[in-house]
């Protein structure tokens, strides 16, 4: 009998063996999705273009009259930021489709899987594969600094908040490719990517409309998206701005619990798929 | 398909490819690109588009605002310059200070339009308290316009902000003293003397400039006596002591050096060697 495509050795062997708590299971399918994902050639295209464009802000610095440190070091956040997004939004809605294309869904779930279990257990394989990259590119980036003689120290919070931001990225991908094919999935995902980034202008908006169900919708609205402005302090580290106290924590537990609603809700809608 | 049939399609490709870019780069190489600057909107604006890479956006606009307005060539550089680097940079990234100083330097220096160069720069300062190099700039800015008293002020503004460097505080008192206001001059000098900031560079300096302008001070008073001599007498005085003698000068005034001043020529004189030649 031959194995599905996507199916490792100790992947087998981890299904074969009856799972002692949940815990397992997700851990199994976790490390799974881990290393499918490092296999997969459009994360190592993404992660090689983003440590070139990293290189690259160096020479770019070259060009500028003044603080060269500074170009430096928004192209190096805005590349782990920009390529953190595609990797979470192009791989994370292939990973549940990809199952079932396969139908490796349903050899799966025939063992003692819960769905929920399946779900959770992607997303972590996939935070883990998002933690990795953004520790290479972040190397990569401190590395161009410290040949320069600046301390790259100060960017640590602004890259542990584009992490916080990639879990939200991520569940909304997993959300989606529960829902639809990737490509929707893709589309939808980045929808979701750009709200959150636009969600502070209903502020804007429901202080310029008139009427209260009007401005109830846009507190509605402004309530049901992720705030990714406020998980933005990229600027602030790169001028050595003072951060508000408790700024970085509590936008960390609000990004998180954010993603932990999203990935409940992508269980939910997992657990009434139909996939016959 | 054949390998040549390949071949040749490549070929026929590659050769119109080449061809039409060079027809293009003819036909936009000429085009007036002041439109594009035009229409760049406000960073405000483009802040909200750029879902959360204004600093990037600020850095990429900025290194092409610098190539454009680097090109001695056009006509019309210095168009638009308040609008690019105050309104487009430095709305996307407020605290993006070489974007200030750049336009400023292109507006004062190329354009030699100094108010709007001041303009930028308080917008600047408005938006970093903290950065005493955007005051500083103003201060040299103003002097090389030979407006003093504003590059005084400047100075003030950029001393003012807590790790300001000494040379800051000199600048400040030095440019009081180019605007003419002696006595406040001398009492900035000696702030510079007081202050922990000052190094010993700065301190030589202004014990330099302390004793400079307590002459300076001194023969501007001395002056004034004379004049008054004059005004009785109908002539100037022969000696200091001739001021004395006549109840003008409780004593023989002594300058800095321990030496007493003098009157040559109708006019007080000091032993002292006084900087700037006055």
């Amino acid at each position: 009998m031959s194995l599905p495509v996507s199916m490792s050795r100790p992947e087998v062997a981890a299904r074969a063996q009856p799972l002692p708590g949940p815990l397992h299971a997700i851990v199994a399918i976790a490390l799974n999705t881990f290393r499918e994902a490092i296999r997969d050639r459009v994360l190592y295209l993404l992660v090689v273009f983003a440590l070139i464009v990293i290189g690259v802000s160096h020479a770019l610095s070259m060009l500028t009259v003044g603080d060269e440190e500074k170009i430096i070091k928004d192209v190096g956040l805005g590349a782990i930021s920009l390529f953190g997004v595609m990797v979470a939004g192009f791989v994370g809605v292939s990973l549940v489709f990809k199952e079932i294309e396969k139908r490796t869904v349903y050899t799966l779930l025939a063992n003692p899987v819960r769905r929920w279990q399946f779900i959770v257990g992607k997303y972590s394989g996939l935070l883990a594969v998002l933690a990795v990259n953004l520790v290479l590119m972040s190397v990569a980036l401190f590395v161009v600094l410290l040949l320069r003689g600046v301390s790259p120290w100060g960017l640590i919070p602004a890259i542990a908040l584009i992490y916080v931001e990639l879990t939200v990225v991520t569940a909304f991908a997993l959300f989606f490719s529960s829902l639809t094919n990737p490509i929707l999935a893709a589309l939808w995902t980045f929808c979701a990517y750009f709200a959150g980034h636009l969600s502070w202008s209903l502020e804007l908006l429901r202080e310029r409309v008139d009427g209260a169900a009007a401005r109830w919708l846009c507190d509605a609205v402004y309530f049901l998206l992720p705030k990714f402005d406020q998980l933005n302090i990229k600027r602030e580290v790169v001028h050595g701005l003072e951060l508000a106290d408790g700024h970085v924590m509590l936008a960390t537990i609000n990004g998180l619990s954010y993603a932990a609603v999203v990935l409940v809700l992508s269980c939910l809608v997992f657990q009434r798929k139909d996939f016959v | 398909m054949s390998r040549l049939a390949v071949a040749a399609i490549l070929l026929v490709a590659c050769t119109v490819q080449i061809l039409s870019g060079e027809r293009l780069e003819r036909l936009l190489g000429d085009r007036d690109d002041t439109e594009r600057l035009l229409y760049l909107p406000n960073g405000k604006y483009l802040r909200a588009l750029s879902m959360g890479q204004s600093a990037l956006l600020a850095d990429a606009i900025y290194l092409w605002a610098i190539q454009y307005y680097a090109d001695y060539g056009r006509e019309d550089r210095y168009l638009l310059v308040e609008h690019i680097f105050g309104d487009v940079i430095a709305g996307l990234d407020p605290q993006y200070v070489d974007a200030y100083w750049i336009g400023a330097l292109i507006l004062t220096t190329e354009a030699r339009d100094l108010d709007a160069g001041l303009r930028l720069l308080d917008q600047g300062m408005a938006a970093n308290p903290d950065k005493w190099i955007l005051p500083y700039l103003a201060g040299w800015e103003c002097h090389s316009f030979g407006r003093y008293e504003q590059a005084a002020e400047y100075f003030d503004r950029a001393a003012a902000v807590p790790d300001a460097p000494a040379v800051v505080l000199r600048l400040r008192a030095g440019m009081t003293a180019e605007a003419g206001d002696l006595e406040e001059a001398y009492r900035l000098w000696l702030e510079v003397l007081e202050d922990p900031r000052s190094d010993p560079a700065s301190i030589a300096v202004a014990e330099r400039r302390v004793r400079d302008l307590r002459v300076r001070i001194e023969l501007a008073q001395l002056q004034s006596i004379v004049d008054a001599f004059r005004n009785r007498y109908g002539r100037a005085p022969r000696s200091i002591e001739e001021l004395v003698g006549n109840g003008y000068l409780a004593e023989v005034p002594l300058d800095p050096s321990g030496e007493p001043y003098a009157i040559e020529d109708g006019r007080p004189i000091s032993s002292m060697r006084l900087l700037g030649g006055k």
